[in-house]
């Protein structure tokens, strides 16, 4: 095999940086939706992103006055992707926006994870929070007796405030063989990942696993 | 402007994550090549084959731009081998296997383009088998044999479906290697339900046995009856 057989080979394995990023995103995207609780926002990669998403709509606006009809194929092309990757970024951000209603407080008192959300989301949940708490104080909870009027009360030892089931079923996918059983707390459960086995398992089993990016959910 | 799906891919959402496949497409017209988000695409000279993402083959191919050429396993030769074989195990048979080495899966493998294996069906079959043969019929062998070896591949997985539901536990992991993405897509309502209520059902005995746990922990006992109790501590 001479050199220039080896640098072929290289360069057919080597994924470009914005097929990466897609990748990336995309995955991201299914284990969102998948998941039951929110998950680390991916900051530098929603920062690439974002900034080739602006220059791809700057580049459209651009040729749209061209009416050459090669170019004008070229540009609906590039559109439909734009569309595609927009749907994408939107479907991302608005499950992520669905688990912080869901359970807003929850994601403002547990250290944990208040880390996963970025800045915008922090700023979004902490302000529908108060606005809630404004609401209700106004409609109903004015009438309480004080000790009652707390959102999040952790009397007799069980707090106010729910978080997301981690116990739910998830669907997940091995993308690499796992070194350690996969131990299942609280039952006799312990099992093996191979690459590409799919088992249906609670998410809390997997989490670190997930997380680490040794699996994947589906 | 949350939103309102439940959780876990929709079908809809499993047939966008499908169009991210890669197929093989014989061209009819130029095209230059194009820097997208999603990395470049080649340049397209009538009559060498490329690799497209299925959504550009799909959009070339409904302005008669270019021809699909179909997988190797979409073919009734290869739908007929595997159909033998699912009715043959209780199992689905073998998934295409992962390559090694690396993280990708689908829909980023080239599970669906004219080299791959045509012995194991891929991860998104069902949607990209109805895509080929709703929008390029034209150009796969035979197509109404081909749909009809869908049809009943997808009737012997869905009845393998249900007849797994037996297996199910809430405590437990439930290998389900070979499931298509469409699959999973309308199987998860279901399947999660079932394994959730169970887990609920059996969540007294389960806390009381953490309790157990968490309790021996403190005190550093090890033996007993018990087969956990040989976990490190």
């Amino acid at each position: 095999m001479d050199i220039d057989d080896i640098l072929a080979e290289v360069d057919s394995h080597a994924v470009p940086p914005a097929t990466r990023d897609l990748q990336e995103l995309t995955r991201a995207w299914v284990t969102e939706r998948s998941a039951p609780e929110i998950l680390p926002w991916p900051d530098m990669l929603m920062e690439r992103i974002l900034e080739r998403l602006r220059r791809q709509i700057e580049l459209v606006e651009e040729q749209t006055g061209n009416t050459d009809p090669k170019a004008n194929f070229r540009l609906i092309i590039i559109q439909t992707e734009l569309e595609r990757f927009k749907f994408l970024v939107r479907s991302f951000l608005r499950a992520r926006i669905a688990k912080i209603d869901a359970h807003a407080l929850h994601h403002l008192t547990d250290p944990s994870t208040k880390a996963r959300l970025s800045p915008s989301e922090l700023q979004y949940a902490t302000a529908h929070t108060s606005l809630l708490h404004a609401h209700y104080h106004s409609s109903f909870l004015s009438q309480f007796p004080t000790s009652l009027q707390r959102m999040d009360d952790t009397a007799g030892g069980i707090s106010m405030v729910e978080g997301p089931d981690v116990d739910k079923a998830v669907f997940v996918r091995a993308l690499k063989d796992v070194e350690e059983p996969v131990y299942v707390e609280g039952t006799d459960t312990a099992f093996d990942m191979r690459r590409g086995d799919v088992v249906v398992v609670r998410w809390s089993a997997v989490r670190e696993v997930v997380m680490a990016g040794d699996a994947e959910l589906i | 402007m949350a939103l309102p799906l439940p959780p876990g891919l929709t079908p809809p959402e499993t047939a966008f994550l499908c169009e991210m496949e890669m197929v093989t497409v014989i061209p009819r017209q130029r095209l230059e090549g194009l820097e997208l988000l999603g990395g470049p695409i080649p340049p397209l000279n009538p009559p060498y084959r490329t690799p497209l993402p299925l959504w550009l083959a799909l959009l070339l191919k409904r302005q008669r731009r270019a021809n699909v050429l179909p997988p190797p396993w979409l073919s009734p030769p290869s739908l007929h081998s595997i159909l033998d074989f699912e009715k043959s195990t209780p199992s689905f048979s073998p998934p295409l296997p992962l390559p090694p080495h690396t993280t990708t899966s689908p829909p980023f493998l080239p599970s669906a383009t004219a080299n791959a294996p045509p012995d194991a069906l891929p991860y998104h079959w069902l949607e990209l088998g109805e895509m080929l043969l709703e929008a390029a019929s034209d150009d796969i062998p035979e197509p109404d044999n081909v749909r009809r070896l869908m049809r009943d591949l997808r009737e012997v997985r869905m009845a393998k479906m249900r007849a797994g539901v037996g297996v199910l536990e809430g405590g437990r992991e439930v290998n389900m290697n070979g499931v298509g993405g469409m699959e999973v897509a309308e199987g998860r309502a279901f399947i999660g339900g079932v394994v959730d209520g169970l887990r609920k059902i059996g969540a007294s005995k389960e806390m009381s046995r953490r309790e157990r746990e968490a309790e021996e922990r403190e005190n550093g006992i090890g033996g007993g009856e018990d087969d956990e109790d040989d976990m490190e501590i």
